[in-house]
């Protein structure tokens, strides 16, 4: 376990493997830093540099340690630090590229987004502590870390949406949010204390070590898992907890919305990964806790829901969020379609895929609404009517996030959304498949409603573009690029997602 | 079953003691029945206006300040207690202090902040301002 890491400049001592949550505390202090010793700072430059560049240098360090195997099996296996509290494996760096990566384009766009507001200091490191959070989240290895992380993504997230306070809207959503967090973390400690009572332990090892001495618990084990399993559905935006979605994605501010659609999923799925995988493993669950049958409920009723609602949404930003309910119910396959014994790191794995490409396209799509906010352009599907000829390389990158969404050929989503059902397929559970792909084909009809009042329909007279924001172009070209990219590099994505997978079997 | 027995005879105690009390005081004392004992606080002032007043936003500034001091004396008592034993077993002063002064640093980083953005400033609210002096008018 106190394997050091192997690296080619020598061994780092094991504390070196939480870096990438480190290096975004520090930047998030450091933003503080800079806003005390100058508190009327609106230098957005500054700010959305710095912590663009924080975010980036995690991203950087985290692949780094990706590529030279820190906290895998080659390496002497997951690093385990502060009594097992927090594990630095594969799996949680996996997670860390997305979270990093998602926080470095939200704030070069926010560079424009937020360059009239006030407290400017305060939204990066908000994001920042966010991300570190996040980070994690996808790192704890005990029930406890598990909740302290959760609030540490939670807190900012609920500031952040009531970001900009003159507006109804965001104060609203940011209200209705952090209800239904604080409902949701009330029923996730609560599940925590009932399966402490019957196991004895708040380490996930030690849960499930202790999972056949709780004959008499069953019952309250089986309640504490299903409660444990509605904190993880409020952070995934799914079905039971999923209804704060719409709202707040529609209220914030549209680079938050990316953030917590992509970014703020993506750490939910990684925890609810870890903590069913490790402490509740398949093979010794005593009968009456099938947490995978909730799951497969779950998923189905998750993606399906999802889709049904967007196809019926007339405010493009709102389909979007309904689009990424219907997204966490894909992504839910990965826990849906585990046997004991089967191919479950493919399943796993083919969801953590889906999930880094859809940090890549969904964030993409969140900040094109942001531009066109920008713009004052309006919010339903009309008033994107002829956008493409005003503005041809953003819409084009649109097209190519909701195509990739939508899980067409040549995109990245394609590649992900295959290889997830055809995952679960050689699992076992065609029908998982089979929902997911009526589910996609639904999809397509409300994606393409937006390319087509983009390219087809003819603009109003009226229609008048402002200036080409400098960082919200960088953002959504760059997270255009991603989702191309992520076609031909889905091989080593796919396969390093399959790999880090395997270690938690 | 047993061990409950206990924990009922304490209920009954609990809850007795009270009732005996002031079963006992009504027997003893005499009965005057006066105006100003019927009033909602028996304080010698007069009630003003309703109890649905706004408080000033400042409140919950230094109730959240408190709190982060609150925290950290929580998390700072059980480190002096071992702070000693630890260094004399030998443990370096890097992993007994550096950490707690770590701890402190972020903290002070964020009392820091919140003073110079006017977190400790008492701002007075002009509508509060203007309904006193109205009150004070009439």
């Amino acid at each position: 376990m106190a394997g050091a890491l192997a690296l080619q400049s020598g061994p780092l001592p094991d504390w070196t493997a939480v870096s990438p949550a480190l290096i975004l505390a520090l930047t998030g202090l450091l933003l503080f830093v800079i806003d005390s010793i100058d508190s009327d700072s609106d230098n957005t430059v500054l700010l959305a540099g710095l912590s663009t560049v924080g975010s980036l240098f995690a991203f950087g360090v985290a692949g780094w340690f990706l590529v030279e195997g820190t906290g895998q099996a080659a390496t002497g296996g997951a690093i385990s630090l502060y009594g097992d509290a927090l594990v630095v494996d594969g799996m949680s760096l996996f997670f860390t590229l997305i979270f990093t990566i998602v926080a470095a384009m939200v704030c070069i766009a926010s560079l424009d987004y937020v360059a009239e507001q006030r407290h400017q200091a305060e939204f990066f490191s908000l994001v920042l502590f966010a991300a570190t959070g996040m980070t994690l989240m996808s790192m704890s290895n005990s029930l406890a870390t598990a909740f302290i992380s959760l609030e540490l993504a939670s807190l900012p997230s609920y500031a952040l949406v009531a970001y900009l306070k003159d507006n109804r809207g965001s104060v609203e959503a940011a209200l209705k949010y952090f209800l239904i967090g604080a409902l949701s973390s009330a029923v996730f400690a609560f599940g925590i204390s009932l399966v402490y009572a019957a196991t004895g332990s708040l380490l996930l090892s030690d849960i499930a070590s202790s999972l056949g001495d709780a004959d008499g618990m069953t019952g309250i084990l089986g309640m504490g898992v299903l409660m444990l399993l509605g904190g993880f559905a409020f952070k995934t935006a799914s079905v039971p907890f999923h209804f704060w979605a719409p709202e707040a994605y529609e209220g914030a501010p549209a680079p938050i919305s990316a953030f917590l659609s992509s970014a703020s999923k993506a750490a939910g799925f990684a925890i609810a990964f870890r903590v069913f995988v490790e402490a509740f493993p398949l093979g010794q669950l005593p009968a009456g806790v099938d947490w995978v049958l909730a799951f497969q409920v779950l998923a189905v009723v998750t993606m399906t829901l999802g889709n049904f609602a967007a196809a019926t949404q007339e405010n493009v930003k709102r389909m979007l969020a309904y689009s990424s309910i219907g997204h966490a119910g894909y992504a839910l396959i990965g826990l849906a379609a585990l046997t004991a014994g089967g191919p479950n790191a493919n399943v796993l794995g083919a969801s953590m895929a889906h999930l880094l490409v859809y940090g890549f396209m969904n964030t993409g799509a969140f900040l094109f609404i942001a531009l066109v906010e920008y713009w004052g352009v309006g919010t339903t599907f009309e008033d994107y009517n002829g956008l493409g000829a005003r503005a041809p390389m953003a819409c084009v990158a649109m097209s190519v996030f909701m195509f990739s969404l939508a899980g067409l050929p040549p995109f990245g989503g394609f590649f992900s959304k295959y290889v997830l059902f055809y995952s679960a397929i050689e699992a076992g559970f065609w029908w998982l498949a089979a929902v997911g792909a009526v589910n996609s084909a639904l999809s397509l009809f409300y994606y393409s409603r937006v390319v087509k009042a983009m390219w087809i329909e003819d603009a109003a007279p009226t229609l008048e573009l402002g200036s080409k924001p400098v960082g919200l172009y960088t953002a959504v070209i760059f997270a255009a690029v991603g989702t191309l990219l992520l076609l031909p590099a889905f091989q080593p994505v796919i396969e390093t997602a399959q790999t880090v997978a395997t270690a938690l079997f | 079953m047993s061990e409950w027995i206990a924990i009922g005879a304490l209920a009954l105690v609990a809850v007795g003691i009270p009732l005996g009390m002031m079963a006992a005081s009504a027997i003893l004392r005499p009965s005057v029945p006066e105006q100003g004992k019927s009033a909602t606080y028996e304080s010698g002032e007069i009630p003003t206006g309703s109890a649905r007043v706004q408080f000033n936003i400042q409140y919950y500034m230094v109730a959240l300040l408190f709190v982060v001091f609150d925290i950290e004396t929580v998390l700072i008592f059980p480190w002096t207690v071992i702070y000693r034993s630890a260094l004399s077993q030998g443990a370096s002063l890097a992993t007994v202090l550096l950490p707690m002064l770590v701890f402190i640093g972020v903290l002070v980083v964020g009392l820091v902040w919140a003073w110079r953005n006017g977190a400790v400033e008492w701002v007075k609210s002009p509508l509060a301002k203007r309904r006193k002096t109205e009150r004070q008018d009439a």
